[in-house]
């Protein structure tokens, strides 16, 4: 059993307050991501559990046991590091080794095995006597993962571990890992800033903002309703639109934006009542614009007519940046209209995928909408 | 070189007037300077190898016949054998001092976080200021009211502490990745297995190259083996050079033993900085 | 302290920390800053024999001041000092400049050039003693064959000086020579090309560029040699010129040490290392206030 609970944790440096009161439940096996902005604290928090920072307030609990002034050695969690932390020194299979006898106890032999073992799954048998310097980053990495492994910890903690790997490797390390949880499925905290591999990655994510959590959910709820504009704002690329906008009508709200060029019904759950308002912030996000020619949905509000001011191909879609009304605005389709700078074309939203915002980012209203239920 | 052939030609041959012509100079001077270097001890070599006779003849600088013959009698007639024998045996005790007592400190000055660290750290670093002229007449004294003059114990021991070696090996290991650090912490490992099987090997360049450093300087130590050492025999091998140079009757100095008694002392630093140049070169020179 | 430094301090037992200095600072304590105590109180005593004597105050200072014998090791010493330092530092920038400029050999040269590092003072001073020998000496000989000019520096109080310089220059250059190739080596390649396409010459390349690029590096070793050379003379001192002719090589550090072992006079002489003390004390003031000045402004 390794669930981790944090209760109020509390974390400063001097005068800064790196973590802010986060208390969080992390059930037994889930694979939970920390993102956010750089400096909000989510190494900070990391760290923090592992240990090798001691909190100014607030307890942990990993399992059954609390944590909260034990030394890392004994609170059953391995780190894997953005920079793979290996002794440059010492071979990949003395690497992983070094240090392990404080964790489990085994037998040369058992450390052997185990060692192979490890070194199979993560498909690093054959490298396992060269030194760092005969390694590629992403071996290097996987060695660093098989140092964490051979210590059957309880939690893994992951600090931006894919963050010094190309690209393309890093995309099939993503789904390396995701394998490798599922096939053995520890609790494990993973903290990156990159929005996307915390959407792919995640059973739940958690969006930090200055040392505190906006907000810990699926990716899909986090992606369809946000609880904060900066959640809104951090995931999903490109990033929402966000226009001031008029509120108008009780049961039935109405929204009107863009200089009045745009009015659209805004579906509430329930049907509930929006208070009218004037200093409201609508969020669109750029795929829930369309081209008024793709679609024939007579539900969808507008036109309104958009000049282009660029045109950005990324294979499957097209993201085409312009302005209304003095507003720049971003919309993303899988049409490839043949429009360029200076161009207008004609846009149409879908009212069931608009958010509401108030004037200090806290959410107001997500439009009702047939949702995609999380499994 | 530049690739020549994608420039245009009139800056090509500013580029080889400037660079090839003034070449042939560089290396004619650098060779030129480097004979002027070498001379002396070139010429000492060949007097090494000279009779009595001969070395006395100004104008013979040829070598002579007595090679085996004059080093012979230095060794052991003059005693040079016992006193190189001395200097090796005190730089090496100065060595190892220093590299275990340096180390140690410096793992307490980076790792570990207490009360006066820092003061700590600059009491040690304001023994620079220190150097043995500045304290040579108590320390004589102490050696003399402890028993320790004459001995490889006074010899030694006023040396091993350093503040060099300690500031060097602080600073290389705040150069160790700190996440390699925390991975050692994580698995709870304990200081000394930390020191011997992370820091050590991590810093086996800068150790090689402060050995190299401090054999030399201790081996070339003269001040203090002079006064602290009243035996002979017990006497190192810069001060053995003092003892044969005046040697001989009033006036007649028997100046090729004095050569390869030279030729001796200089030869076990040289062979250490030939050997560790590289190591020696990036500690000095700050990593390279 | 910052945040990657801290971040270092896993260990937290503070017993731990204190055994692994005790070595350290008990020999320190010991050999170090107890004797250096001790030669303060003992500046204020005359002492004929160790470990007995009266105070006499800030007599030894006034003795000190007032001594014509003092004064002129001063000067010999500050003589010493200006030439070697400035004749070295200036023979190992042209040399690590020609160094650098090379384009082949140039592990060979370094070497060959950084050899008298690893040479001990006293050989180099017992290897010139011959050579330049003003009776058999075949570098003497040779000076005197081509000019005619005799090098009589046994007799001759500044020939003496000459030659201690010589012989000091020669043995310091290796260590010079090593920090600035180093220093030469961090100049990037483009400002080399830059000037060559430029067409600008070599001497001017070197004082103009590079010289204010490596300042700080020329500032360390300024402090440094001259700090080596207040003491780093006696061993040459000794086994050349005794001192001699008539006080003409007579420097701080070999007064002091015939004050303390020859003449028994260890209150003197400890007032002078304390002297010592303060010249070495303002240099490695001066050396820390400017390469923090350098600092600021991003020095090499």
């Amino acid at each position: 059993m390794a669930r981790i609970e944090l209760e109020s944790l509390q974390k400063e440096f001097g005068e800064t307050v790196a973590v802010n009161d986060i208390s969080l439940s992390v059930p037994d096996g889930e694979f939970l991501v920390l993102v956010g902005p750089s400096g909000c604290g989510k190494s900070t928090l990391l760290r923090t559990i592992s240990g090798l920072e001691s909190q100014t307030s607030g307890d942990i609990s990993i399992g059954d046991n609390r944590v909260t002034n034990v030394e890392p050695k004994d609170r059953g969690v391995a780190m894997v590091f953005q920079d793979y932390a290996l002794y440059p020194h010492m071979t990949a299979r003395r690497n992983m080794t070094f240090g392990l006898d404080s964790h489990v106890s085994m037998s040369d032999d058992e450390i052997e095995q185990a060692v192979q073992d490890v070194g199979e799954t993560l498909g690093i048998g054959d490298l396992l006597d060269r030194t760092p310097d005969a390694l590629s980053g992403g071996e290097k990495q996987r060695v660093a993962m098989g140092r964490a492994l051979l210590r059957e910890p309880d939690v893994f903690l992951l600090d931006e571990p894919l963050s010094n790997l190309d690209a393309k490797l890093r995309d099939q390390m993503r789904a390396e890992l995701t394998q490798l949880h599922e096939r053995i499925g520890t609790t494990t905290i993973y903290v990156t800033h990159d929005q996307t591999e915390a959407m792919t990655l995640g059973d739940r994510v958690a969006v930090m903002n200055d040392g505190e959590i906006e907000q810990v959910e699926s990716p899909q709820v986090l992606y369809d309703e946000p609880a904060s504009r900066f959640v809104a704002e951090f995931i999903g690329s490109p990033q929402m639109n966000f226009l001031p906008v008029d509120v108008e009508g009780r049961s039935r709200p109405t929204v009107t934006t863009l200089q009045r060029h745009l009015t659209s019904p805004f579906p509430t759950p329930n049907e509930t009542s929006l208070p009218a308002t004037d200093n409201a912030v609508l969020g669109v996000r750029p795929e829930d614009l369309y081209l008024a020619q793709e679609t024939e949905d007579d539900s969808f509000a507008g036109p309104v007519e958009m000049t282009v001011t660029l045109h950005e191909t990324l294979g499957d879609s097209v993201v085409l940046h312009g302005t209304v009304a003095n507003e720049r605005i971003r919309i993303r389709t899988s049409q490839r209209p043949n429009v360029t700078a200076g161009d207008t074309i004609r846009v149409v939203v879908d009212p069931t995928r608009l958010h509401l915002f108030d004037s200090d980012g806290d959410t107001l209203a997500h439009a009702a909408e047939k949702m995609v239920q999380t499994v | 070189m530049p690739d020549v052939s994608i420039v245009p030609d009139t800056v090509n041959e500013r580029l080889l007037t400037t660079t090839g012509d003034s070449q042939l100079a560089t290396h004619a001077a650098l060779w030129l300077i480097i004979s002027v270097l070498i001379l002396p001890i070139a010429l000492a070599a060949v007097y090494s190898t000279q009779t009595t006779n001969a070395v006395y003849q100004i104008t013979n600088v040829f070598p002579g016949s007595a090679l085996v013959e004059n080093y012979t009698t230095v060794l052991f007639e003059y005693n040079f054998g016992q006193y190189m024998w001395n200097s090796f045996v005190m730089a090496t005790v100065v060595i190892v001092g220093k590299l275990v007592f340096s180390l140690l400190a410096a793992t307490a000055l980076v790792y570990y976080d207490f009360r006066f660290q820092s003061l700590i750290f600059y009491a040690i670093l304001f023994t620079l200021l220190m150097p043995l002229p500045v304290r040579i007449v108590p320390l004589y004294q102490l050696m003399a009211d402890i028993g320790w003059l004459n001995s490889f114990a006074g010899l030694t021991s006023p040396f091993i502490a350093s503040a060099t070696a300690v500031f060097l090996f602080r600073q290389q290991f705040r150069s160790i990745p700190a996440s390699v650090v925390e991975t050692a912490k994580l698995d709870g490992i304990g200081p000394i297995q930390f020191l011997i099987n992370v820091l050590i090997p991590m810093s086996k360049g800068m150790i090689a190259g402060v050995t190299a450093i401090m054999f030399i300087s201790t081996w070339n130590a003269y001040l203090w083996p002079l006064v602290a050492i009243i035996d002979r025999t017990n006497q190192v091998a810069q001060v053995g050079l003092r003892y044969i140079q005046g040697t001989g009757a009033e006036g007649f100095v028997q100046w090729n033993l004095v050569m390869a008694a030279g030729i001796l002392v200089l030869i076990p630093p040289l062979i250490v900085l030939l050997v560790a140049r590289r190591y020696l070169l990036s500690t000095l020179g700050g990593g390279e | 302290m910052t945040e990657q430094h801290s971040r270092l301090q896993v260990f937290t037992s503070n017993w731990q920390a204190a055994a692994l200095l005790l070595p350290t600072l008990a020999l320190i304590a010991v050999f170090l800053y107890y004797p250096f105590l001790e030669t303060v109180q003992l500046s204020f005593y005359q002492l004929r024999v160790l470990g007995s004597g009266e105070w006499v105050g800030l007599q030894n200072y006034v003795q000190l001041f007032e001594s014509g014998a003092y004064r002129n090791s001063l000067v010999v010493t500050v003589l010493f000092t200006a030439a070697t330092v400035t004749a070295s530092l200036f023979l190992s920038l042209i040399i690590s400049f020609l160094i650098h400029e090379a384009n082949r050999f140039t592990n060979l040269y370094l070497v060959a050039a950084i050899w008298p590092y690893a040479m001990p003072i006293a050989v180099a001073g017992i290897v010139l003693d011959f050579l330049i020998n003003p009776r058999i000496g075949v570098v003497t000989w040779a000076i005197e064959v081509l000019t005619g000019f005799q090098f009589a520096w046994q007799t001759n109080g500044a020939l003496a000086l000459v030659a201690v310089i010589i012989a000091a220059v020669w043995q310091g250059l290796g260590y010079s020579i090593i920090f600035m190739t180093a220093a030469f080596n961090q100049v990037p390649d483009s400002i080399t090309d830059a000037a060559k396409l430029d067409g600008i010459g070599r001497f001017q390349r070197l004082f103009r560029i590079y010289v204010p690029l490596i300042s700080p590096v020329l500032v360390f070793l300024i402090v440094i040699q001259t700090i080596g050379a207040f003491f780093g003379g006696f061993a040459l001192i000794d086994l050349m010129t005794s001192g001699g002719p008539s006080n003409a090589t007579n420097v701080l550090m070999f007064n002091l040490y015939q004050d303390a072992f020859l003449n028994q006079r260890f209150g003197y002489a400890s007032a002078q290392s304390i002297v010592l003390f303060g010249f070495v004390a303002v240099l490695m003031y001066v050396q820390l206030r400017v390469t923090d000045r350098y600092a600021y402004y991003g020095g090499a």
